[in-house]
């Protein structure tokens, strides 16, 4: 009888999983592992992770940031957590994936692997909570919270999902040798998004406090999670010397109070609707058992702690913890509802718990839909990119020479500018708000005002010793990044042929068609959306300047 | 002793065929859109690099956490190792391409071996 429960427990976990990874990956995949194009890319950041990845693949280690990724500047050190990327290229080889699918592919899988850790956090608490726990996670993809993936939060998502599993080892710290696995997943959150780290401390400072009041500290615990962070730092030692004189100098900690997450479609406790109501049950119930606490109700409360460090000087990186707070609160949902279920019904059942789950279900998956309670929409989206600018860049990245220039005239696309990388060479942008007033005027103009785009964040560095890192990149003038710029000294010129504001689109075509009258400018690539010509005589005087 | 090992085994092994089979099927109901072979690759994939490499590594503490709990926190386990010694791994001159049959059979290796050696541990007394 007990082997039977233990079996539909585990079938309905792995159904319950199965949804997930239906609605989830599947959805925003469109049901397909491969695509001719980053699919479902929906900001500038997602095509910043698949582009570095792409350079690792490329150079086969991540020693160095991409020239076309650092403002064509060669030897830049690599700064960025290096996991998520190297996870990315590696699945890429063994599944035959581009990359651009694989690696939001493993975000999306792990996520789904984070939230069955999740399950198994809880079940180490109370086994009915945590089945009832499982309807909640669900909202992980639905919106806002899905944003984390379509916007491109990808580091912070995976290592969200360690976070998860660094929770799990501090659940289970008596397993023997446990400082092993305490090491590994720390280093994995450290080296996948590093402020995730600091979220894995407060989480076991907090858990050290509760034991240490309670009278329940271990010495075992104590050993176990010594040993796993002195492990850890040996571990990380190398990379985090790279982030300490990178983003920890670039982003120093600094009080502030950012209640909103402006331009950017943040999660709020209210997001969930009147399932909060249980979830504040939880919470009131976990309070009463304080003596007693489990550490998977001190890992939620270290989360929902996190998530509004918003308002302590952690900025978008608590905004990000909120993207799980889905997985991370279900804990309060699923102790909540069953304790006021127990209420009502003194003799339970474990297949009352299933029940509750599955009358969870239907409302969260969006079958029925009830006012006030938020629910999963199909989040399939095609994205930013189209297969007519993927074939330009695609273009330019494989037949132009590798020291080339290109010059990006006005496109819709192109604001999310780390997609132009793909183009994997140097290239300039027209600042849009000076080429409309160029259009205004009515002027051809041989020099244009231009962004060199590229990426800044966490202070670009040469690494000229272990500990000397020196910035290349604050060195260099204003004009070098943004400014008037010749067009007649790049090698190509890319134009979008259509627009949202066909008046663009048809300024572009006039530039170019002025371009052309020159013999040593020709096409070389074609399609519905985009022209790029070559300038034979890069320097020469490429374009008469004129009123229309 | 060598019964019981034998027959921890022979039921993990069973654990693992099902645990493959219920990848691929899962992974083929979510993208049903897609060619099956290319659906079988990417669940073989997945199995090379993350569920038999966490599932050597995890095995060690067969005695305490069931298979299910194994499999996920394996998966993860795994994934963080592989991340993390792939970007040593290729700062050393190793190239990345290299990584996806090293890492699995560094991994392996080292589990089964540390396994092996718990079970003849246990066999001394």
């Amino acid at each position: 009888m007990i082997k039977i429960k233990l079996d539909a427990e585990k079938i309905i976990l792995v159904i319950f999983l199965v949804i997930l990874l239906f609605i989830g990956p599947g959805s925003i995949f469109s049901h397909q592992l491969k695509h001719d194009f980053p699919y479902g890319y929906s900001a500038s950041d997602a095509f910043q992770h698949q582009t570095r990845a792409e350079a690792i693949k490329d150079a086969g280690n991540f020693r160095n940031e991409a020239s076309y990724i650092s403002f064509g500047l060669e030897g830049l050190v690599g700064r960025y957590p290096p996991t998520l990327y190297h996870l990315a290229v590696i699945f890429s080889y063994a599944s035959g994936m581009e990359v651009y699918d694989s690696i939001y592919f493993i975000v999306l899988l792990f996520s789904v692997v984070g939230a069955a850790m999740m399950y198994f956090i809880i079940r180490n608490f109370n086994k009915n909570a945590a089945l009832i726990s499982l309807p909640l996670m669900i909202l992980i993809f639905a919106s806002p919270p899905s944003m984390g993936f379509s916007w491109g939060h990808w580091p912070s998502l995976l290592a969200q999902v360690f976070l998860i599993a660094f929770a799990w080892c501090i659940v289970n710290i008596e397993l023997k040798n446990s400082y092993f696995l305490i090491a590994l997943i720390l280093a994995a959150i450290a080296l996948t998004h590093t402020s995730e780290a600091v979220f894995a401390a407060i989480f076991i400072a907090i858990f050290f406090i509760f034991k240490l009041i309670t009278g329940k500290l271990e010495k075992n615990s104590v050993k176990n999670i010594s040993i796993g962070i002195a492990a850890f730092l040996i571990v990380s030692s190398y990379y985090l010397i790279i982030f300490m004189n990178t983003w920890a100098k670039a982003q120093p900690y600094s009080f502030s109070v950012m209640p909103a997450w402006e331009g950017n479609p943040g999660f709020y406790i209210m997001g969930f609707g009147i399932l909060l109501i249980f979830i504040v049950i939880g919470i009131v119930f976990s309070l009463l058992k304080i003596k007693d606490i489990h550490a998977a109700l001190i890992f939620a409360f270290a989360m929902l702690l996190s998530g509004f460090l918003n308002y302590a000087g952690f900025d978008t990186r608590a905004f990000q913890i909120r993207f799980f707070w889905p997985i991370y609160l279900s804990v309060f949902f699923g102790f909540g509802v069953y304790m006021i279920m127990k209420i009502l019904i003194k003799q339970w059942n474990q297949i009352y718990s299933l029940a509750v789950l599955f009358v969870f279900i239907m409302p969260l998956i969006g079958l029925i839909k009830i006012p006030l309670v938020p629910y999963y929409e199909n989040n399939g989206f095609q994205g930013l990119m189209d297969p007519y600018h993927w074939d330009a860049l695609k273009w330019l990245s494989e037949k132009t020479e590798p020291d080339a220039k290109i010059y990006f005239f006005y496109g819709d696309i192109y604001g999310q500018d780390a997609l132009l990388r793909n183009s994997k060479r140097t290239h300039y942008q027209a600042d849009p708000k000076n080429f409309v007033q160029a259009l205004q005027n009515s002027s051809i103009r041989k020099a244009y005002v231009s962004e060199l785009p590229g990426d800044s964040g966490g202070r670009p560095v040469v690494r000229k010793r272990i500990f000397d890192f020196e910035d290349v990149v604050s060195s260099k003038p204003q004009e070098f990044f943004f400014g008037p710029q010749n067009i007649c000294n790049f090698d190509y010129l890319v134009f979008d042929k259509a627009s949202q504001q066909q008046a663009l689109a048809q300024y572009n075509m006039l530039i170019a068609s002025e371009l052309l009258k020159k013999e040593f400018i020709e096409i070389v690539q074609e399609n519905k959306a985009v022209v790029i010509l070559k300038n034979n005589k890069v320097g020469a005087d490429c374009i008469e300047e004129r009123s229309f | 002793m060598k019964k019981e090992a034998f027959d921890l085994f022979k039921r993990e092994m069973k654990y693992l065929g099902i645990a493959l089979a219920a990848l691929f099927i899962a992974l083929e109901i979510a993208f049903y859109k897609e060619n099956l072979l290319a659906v079988l690759r990417n669940a073989l994939s997945l199995f090379w690099l993350f569920v038999l490499p966490g599932y050597f590594i995890m095995l060690y503490w067969h005695e305490n956490l069931g298979f299910l709990e194994r499999f996920f926190v394996g998966f993860a386990v795994a994934a963080g190792i592989t991340g993390v010694f792939s970007y040593y791994a290729g700062l050393i001159g190793l190239n990345i391409k290299y990584h996806v049959i090293l890492f699995p059979i560094v991994m392996i290796l080292v589990g089964a071996w540390v396994n092996l050696k718990e079970l003849k541990k246990d066999s001394i007394y």
